[in-house]
């Protein structure tokens, strides 16, 4: 099943650009999801192996229909299964978690809470991704409002994660109301996941004014990037939290 | 009148929100390195925050009161603009895409009262309670445990519990309940949970008792955070089609 799964990374990789491989990777990793579904009796989203992967997947669905109207579709889609490779790769380094989940973690609000987040983060991935494609062709990027400027596609990246992100944060706080009696707690992780909102709002009001749309806020949104691998790999691993691996 | 102007300028500036933003960032981020370390940081999650504040040593605790006060700014900021917008757009020709960014900002000064009013006044309280433990709520009503249950699958694993619970009032009994994980049962504001159950000697649930005031305001502010980003989201979609 390891082969099976490590697949997608080999065809995105090595596809030769391919469109059918690249769909045909994508469906063999949604097809390892729905195993590890149908053998787990639940969404695949717990451990850093099930949510690497999902993060994975997720990335080439949104990456998908986002670069689809790109006249240069490939260099910017290109580096985003690079990306996704990246984690499905890395997921195999742990092992998955197969036991039975602690009743806590037994309800539809801890399963849209990280879905969702795992959503948001797999569009702020994208997102850096067009900020570098627009950062290394400045002068090849097209006019300030097109389907064809990285940076355009990077703010509508940002905003429908930043959505996603919101509502995962909503349902985070309404599980955690009804877990343990308040919906915030002060540990790292949480602490981490408003610093990731802010950052993100502050990305979103900060491309209103002109002074920073164009190369700064594209630089904006890859360090917010960063802060996402941190938060959710950084504080999961490192730090002692509500989230802890 | 000038500096009043001035006041006035700087708080219905979006520079001003940026600049906040980018300052509480900072803050946080501190914070966020400094919190795991720091053992006073433990006592965080069983008292309300301000009382923390006050028993805590500024030396500690000054990079909270720092984001306090930006973030008081930042809702001084967050109204006038709003405010300023509403009044901007009154006749705008697609009022809905206009005031969508508005409804998101109400959101998110309610989440903010949210959580001032839980710094004020939450309360927690935790105890291991045996079949038959009678418990005093803060507010003078008793909740007696009548028995602790676990469900287990063919091989004994314990897959989950739960608590039979009634409600007690100067001693008549007045109403039954149960509770489990992610079920709570909720009793003039306070909410009994059940953490975990031990049965070694004899059966024990790990509950806990809590009151947080600012819940409700959250999930109103959440629910008019998503409904704005959601139309904002759909109203751009369609003038793009």
């Amino acid at each position: 099943m390891t082969i099976v799964a490590i697949l997608p990374a080999v065809l995105y990789l090595f596809g030769n650009r391919r469109m059918p491989i690249i769909y045909a990777g994508f469906v063999i990793q949604a097809g390892y999801l729905l195993f590890r579904g149908v053998q787990l009796g639940r969404l695949p989203v717990v451990g850093p192996h099930d949510t690497l992967y999902f993060l994975s997947a997720a990335t080439v669905l949104f990456a998908l229909p986002m670069t689809l109207r790109m006249k240069d579709r490939f260099n910017n889609l290109y580096p985003m299964l690079g990306l996704s490779s990246v984690f499905a790769i890395i997921s195999f380094f742990f092992s998955p978690h197969d036991s039975p989940l602690p009743p806590v973690l037994k309800t539809f609000w801890f399963e849209a809470h990280v879905t969702l987040s795992f959503f948001s983060y797999a569009l702020f991935g994208i997102a850096a991704v067009f900020g570098i494609t627009f950062l290394l062709n400045r002068d090849a990027a097209g006019p300030g409002v097109s389907d064809d400027n990285p940076e355009v596609l990077q703010y509508k990246a940002v905003l429908v994660g930043y959505c996603f992100f919101s509502a995962a944060m909503i349902f985070g706080g309404i599980w955690a109301y009804l877990a343990w009696g308040t919906y915030w707690l002060w540990t790292p992780k949480e602490l981490w996941t408003v610093i990731l909102w802010l950052f993100y709002s502050l990305y979103l009001h900060a491309r209103l004014r002109q002074w920073w749309s164009g190369k700064p806020s594209a630089i904006l949104g890859i360090l917010g990037f960063v802060i996402v691998l941190f938060t959710y790999l950084g504080v999961s691993l490192l730090m002692k939290s509500s989230h802890t691996f | 009148m000038g500096a009043f102007r001035k006041a006035l300028n700087l708080l219905l500036s979006l520079r001003t929100a940026i600049w906040l933003l980018l300052a509480l960032l900072c803050v946080l981020f501190y914070g966020a390195f400094v919190m795991p370390v720091n053992e006073e940081f433990k006592s965080l999650q069983v008292v309300p925050l301000f009382q923390w504040l006050k028993e805590s040593p500024l030396s500690v605790s000054w990079w909270i009161w720092t984001a306090i006060g930006i973030l008081s700014v930042l809702t001084a900021n967050t109204l006038f603009c709003s405010i300023e917008s509403v009044t901007k757009k009154r006749g705008a020709k697609n009022l809905l895409l206009a005031l969508s960014p508005q409804v998101i900002h109400i959101g998110f000064l309610f989440v903010l009262l949210a959580h001032l009013l839980s710094s004020l006044g939450s309360f927690r309280g935790t105890a291991y309670v045996a079949e038959g433990t009678l418990l005093t709520l803060p507010d003078g009503s008793a909740v007696a445990f009548e028995a602790i249950n676990t469900q287990n699958d063919p091989s004994g694993l314990v897959l989950g519990w739960s608590a039979d619970i009634r409600y007690r009032t100067e001693g008549a009994r007045i109403e039954r309940d149960s509770i489990r994980p992610n079920s709570p049962s909720f009793h003039n504001g306070f909410g009994i949970y059940i953490k975990t159950v031990e049965f070694r000697p004899f059966p024990v649930a790990l509950i806990e008792v809590s009151r947080d005031p600012g819940a409700a305001w959250a999930l109103i502010g959440g629910i008019l955070f998503i409904a704005g980003m959601t139309t904002l989201l759909a109203l751009k979609v369609r003038k793009e089609n």
